[in-house]
């Protein structure tokens, strides 16, 4: 039948008017969405002189790093004038354990309240949903004056133990949601074989959970990265994250106002958060999802 | 299936979680209501004032900082709305398109990824009277240019909702775009054949089809209103006077900068007390529409 | 109502055809089925002419109008979807109103088709009803009415019964099979099942690789299957498909198997001249066999084998025979079946005049 050669050719279908009208103005929204980062990007590798002309939106004439130097190791939060670097490395530290235990005791709640046997699991589940929606600002106090209690207050460890506490009615839900769905045989088959509760959490939730575990840690990431409420409230002077140290220069600052400094100091603290939104976008996108299902 | 409640360690395994629930969210909260019942300053008292319980409330009633919050809230969650409608038409532009999908998601999301301090610095640059956008428009020609926002009372709430639309619009068109590409391609093959207006199509099918994201959206939406305070901090840190503050913002001064422990449990109290009147509804409604869609669906 | 037909049609995905060159010509009235394993093309033909998709070259013409060029809302024709895909929100009443609404037909209009509509599928009493609420045949049948009112010349369905369980799927076989005879209209119906195929269609077209292996009436295609796919697509049990070899025994054409045994050909129909020695295929069809029939009568030919297997399937039984080391289907009455024992070796006549001969390396019917 495909002796015919083509008869009737058809043009290919131009694009059509509507999709550029479509394009032109997803791409006009998209330049919306670049203007904040466009103009810090080239503040901060502008000098001081350029800045003072007030064109926000033109290239630098002269690129030059300063700014960001400044930034890293001479500029003043408050009384300290060692730059961003130290607030940098508290971040690091407060990330850490932070994630590692709001990680942790989400997983394992949501590992028991998901396959095991729990009478009140209806009920706590309900309870966890109501929570996540509780404002921050009823329990500060009194969790300050716990972490005092406990001795820890103003310490790296008292705002990883409040991240703990925020994350995991969130957290456990979305684990609990994960471990729900695991088709039913397998876990049948692992009480057969060992009815340990640890040892299956070890042997078989924990290789099923490689996806879920790395949508909680980007999420859990960038919100305690950009974490600032709780990094002021509860950290002392030398734990503060960088967050605080960035509002601290940007607000705090005496005599003439270095906007290039500023900006390289936003860019600085963005930074982390970014690459890993830029390489990891598909799993950022999957923790939005997962984070909304509780709503 | 599920494991017998029978040995300890599930018991064990549960008390972290519990015990967070039951002290750092119940016991906190009980203690804060408490508070704010009690004539404590800045020291916690424990003894109610039973002369007069609710004096902090009634302080707080006529303090013109709080009511000033209260508008602000209406105001601000009324301008992030825009945000929603803002993220469906995005989303609905990207899925009829389809090319270029993976670019403009991403850009359309990266303010989400970056801290609310960074949002503020960013865009109080960009308002600048001196070197910002104003500067640029008016050497360009348009002296009346007038965006001096931020230092103006009357405008410094709008400049905040341009920034949190602008950081929070991408969150909305991706959960928009997931509702979106759970509708069966079939009914718009059908709505083609059928000859019916994109508009129609979309404001009679596919709109009413994703209710449960607009409700989704709409709860996550106020629930970030309430908790705001980050955007106002580093936009306007509640300036010019008063004009930008949100009960998050006045509590939190409440007890850190005016150290009164009573007063801003009271004005917690209240945030709690409108989470659960604005939420309550909403989660039901969804939850008993969920149900109802279940059961409709056998 | 219109004829339809397709010339030339091509339909490229970037580098992959899916069609080449593929012509067919609808009548009039015709109840078409597009019948074929699934990737076939069957379905990309039918959205190109329900103007989903775009043709790479071709021209697709329902009666005298090129449509090929023309937006789907056009062409004036409606299709009932696999998923049905009911607009969720909108009542029965209001699914059956919305693509009326969209043509700006008068309310009285729009008010008389859907009351025809209803009271010919029976939607009265659900009118209210959003289609969550409707069980499958019921969705089902509001898909079909969505589609009837439009008063369309060319009616599309693409797979509409694969959603519902067995029963349904045979009452609403014969509820469509109804429709046609009632009201007329040209069809083309897409499906993978052959029972609807046969028992529905007034024309089947096979396909296989995006190409039409043979286009005729139900018939048609079961007693003269075109080509080995074919014969061995159609029909279940499926035909049986020995290969042999063509021989002249004393003059008359004979099939040798792989064991020698011979089965004469005398009475067999070729619609070509034919050479001995060919390689071929012997097809024949488990129930044209003839049990216990006594003597060799003109006509058929006569097989002695033993028993493998008896398989009962409710009103009928088959009895598998080994035949040159392979199956042989043999349908049989359920008590002649019961009576039968593995091992044992029981003869059967096969008409010749049913025969079915395919060339082994063409597979082109001879």
């Amino acid at each position: 039948m495909s002796d015919a050669g083509v008869m009737f050719p058809r043009k290919p279908r131009r694009i059509r008017g509507r999709s550029i009208a479509v394009i032109v103005f997803l791409a006009m929204a998209a330049m919306f969405f670049c203007v904040p980062l466009y103009v810090l990007i080239v503040t901060s590798f502008k000098d001081m002189d350029q800045i003072r002309e007030g064109a926000i939106f033109s290239l630098p004439i002269r690129w030059t790093w300063e700014a960001w130097r400044f930034a890293w190791f001479d500029a003043c939060s408050g009384l300290s004038c060692e730059g961003l670097q130290q607030g940098f490395w508290n971040s690091v530290v407060i990330l850490v354990p932070s994630l590692i235990a709001s990680i942790a005791v989400s997983m394992i709640t949501g590992y028991a309240l998901a396959i095991w046997d729990i009478k009140w699991a209806g009920p706590f589940l309900f309870l966890l949903f109501l929570t996540a929606f509780v404002p921050f600002q009823i329990i500060m106090y009194p969790l300050i004056r716990l972490t005092v209690m406990m001795g820890i207050y103003g310490s790296t460890t008292a705002i990883a133990f409040v991240h703990t506490v925020l994350a995991m009615p969130v957290l456990t839900l979305i684990f609990r949601n994960f471990y729900k769905d695991i088709p039913s045989d397998i876990i049948k088959a692992a009480i057969m074989d060992s009815g340990s509760f640890w040892r299956i959490f070890v042997e078989i939730i924990l290789p099923l959970s490689g996806n879920i575990l790395i949508v909680v840690l980007i999420l859990q990431i960038t919100s305690i990265w950009n974490d600032y409420l709780v990094g002021v409230t509860f950290g002392g002077l030398g734990t503060k994250p960088m967050t605080v140290h960035l509002a601290n220069m940007v607000t705090v600052s005496t005599g003439t106002v270095s906007y290039n400094v500023n900006m390289a100091a936003a860019l600085l603290t963005a930074i982390p958060p970014l690459v890993i939104y830029f390489v990891l976008g598909k799993f950022f996108v999957q923790g939005i999802a997962a984070g909304a299902i509780k709503g | 299936m599920r494991l017998r409640w029978s040995r300890l360690s599930p018991q064990l395994a549960m008390l972290p979680a519990v015990s967070i629930t039951l002290i750092a969210f119940l016991g906190s909260i009980g203690w804060t209501i408490l508070m704010s019942f009690t004539r404590s300053r800045r020291l916690p008292e424990y003894a109610v004032d039973w002369e007069r319980p609710f004096r902090q409330y009634n302080r707080l009633f006529a303090d013109a900082g709080w009511q000033i919050s209260l508008t602000n809230l209406i105001v601000l969650a009324l301008g992030s709305a825009m945000a929603i409608v803002f993220g469906f038409i995005l989303a609905a532009l990207i899925e009829r398109e389809r090319r270029g999908e993976d670019f403009f998601r991403t850009v359309f999301l990266y303010p989400l990824a970056v801290s609310l301090i960074v949002t503020g610095v960013a865009w109080r640059w960009i308002f600048n009277p001196q070197y910002g956008i104003q500067h640029v428009l008016q050497s360009m020609g348009w002296e009346t240019a007038a965006f001096n926002w931020l230092n103006d009372p009357t405008t410094a709430m709008y400049a905040i909702i341009i920034a949190s639309v602008w950081q929070s619009s991408g969150f909305y068109m991706a959960l928009m775009l997931a509702g979106l590409k759970g509708i069966n391609t079939e009914i718009w093959s059908a709505a083609r054949l059928d000859g019916v207006g994109l508009f129609r199509v979309y404001f009679e099918i596919i709109i009413p089809m994703m209710k449960f994201t607009f409700l989704t959206c709409a709860i996550l939406l106020s629930l970030g209103v309430i908790k705001a305070f980050d955007i106002i901090l580093a936009m306007t840190n509640g300036g010019p006077g008063q004009s930008t503050w949100v009960p998050a913002y006045f509590t939190i001064n409440a007890m850190a900068n005016k150290g009164n422990l009573g007063y801003a449990s009271a004005a917690a109290t209240m945030m709690l007390a409108i989470t659960l009147v604005v939420f309550l509804p909403l989660v039901l409604l969804t939850v008993w529409q969920q149900r109802a869609a279940k059961k409709g669906a056998i | 109502m219109p004829r339809v037909s397709f010339e030339h049609i091509v339909k490229r995905y970037g580098a992959v055809t899916v069609l080449d060159g593929l012509n067919l010509d609808v009548e009039d009235g015709d109840f078409l089925v597009l019948l074929g394993p699934s990737g076939c093309g069957k379905s990309t033909l039918l959205n190109l002419i329900a103007g989903l998709q775009d043709v790479s070259s071709g021209r697709i013409m329902i009666g005298d109008r090129d449509v090929t060029e023309l937006d789907p809302k056009d062409r004036g024709l409606s299709m009932v979807f696999q998923s049905y895909a009911l607009y969720p929100t909108k009542s029965v009443e209001g699914n059956l109103r919305f693509g009326l609404a969209a043509r700006k037909l008068p309310k009285e209009e729009a008010d008389k088709r859907i009351q025809w509509a209803a009271d010919l599928l029976q939607l009265q009493p659900l009118m209210r009803r959003k289609p969550s609420e409707l069980s499958g045949g019921q969705r089902q049948r509001v898909a079909i009415g969505r589609a009837l009112v439009k008063h369309a010349d060319v009616l599309l369905f693409d797979e509409p019964l694969s959603n519902l369980d067995a029963k349904l799927r045979s009452e609403m076989r014969l509820e469509i099979k109804k429709l046609h005879d009632t009201l007329n209209p040209t069809i083309i119906y897409v499906t993978h099942d052959q029972i609807e195929a046969m028992t529905m269609a007034t024309k089947i077209a096979i396909m296989q690789d995006g190409e039409i292996q043979q286009f005729g009436t139900p018939d048609d295609v079961y007693e003269n299957p075109a080509n080995l796919f074919v014969a061995s697509f159609i029909g279940s049990p499926a035909m049986n498909l020995s290969p042999a070899r063509l021989e002249l025994k004393a003059g008359n054409a004979t099939a040798t198997f792989g064991d020698g045994t011979q089965l004469s050909l005398v009475g067999a129909t070729f619609d070509h001249a034919v050479q001995a020695g060919r390689d071929i295929m012997v097809g024949m069809r488990p129930e044209h066999f003839i049990m216990d029939a006594t003597g060799t009568a003109d006509g058929h030919s006569m097989l002695q084998l033993p028993v493998i297997m008896v398989e009962r399937t409710g009103s009928d039984a088959l009895i598998s025979l080994d035949f040159v080391g392979e199956h042989l289907f043999v349908r049989a009455e359920p008590d002649r079946a019961a009576r039968t024992k593995t091992g044992e070796t029981v003869s059967v006549h096969y008409p010749t005049a049913k025969l079915n001969l395919f060339d082994a390396q063409t597979g082109l019917r001879l």
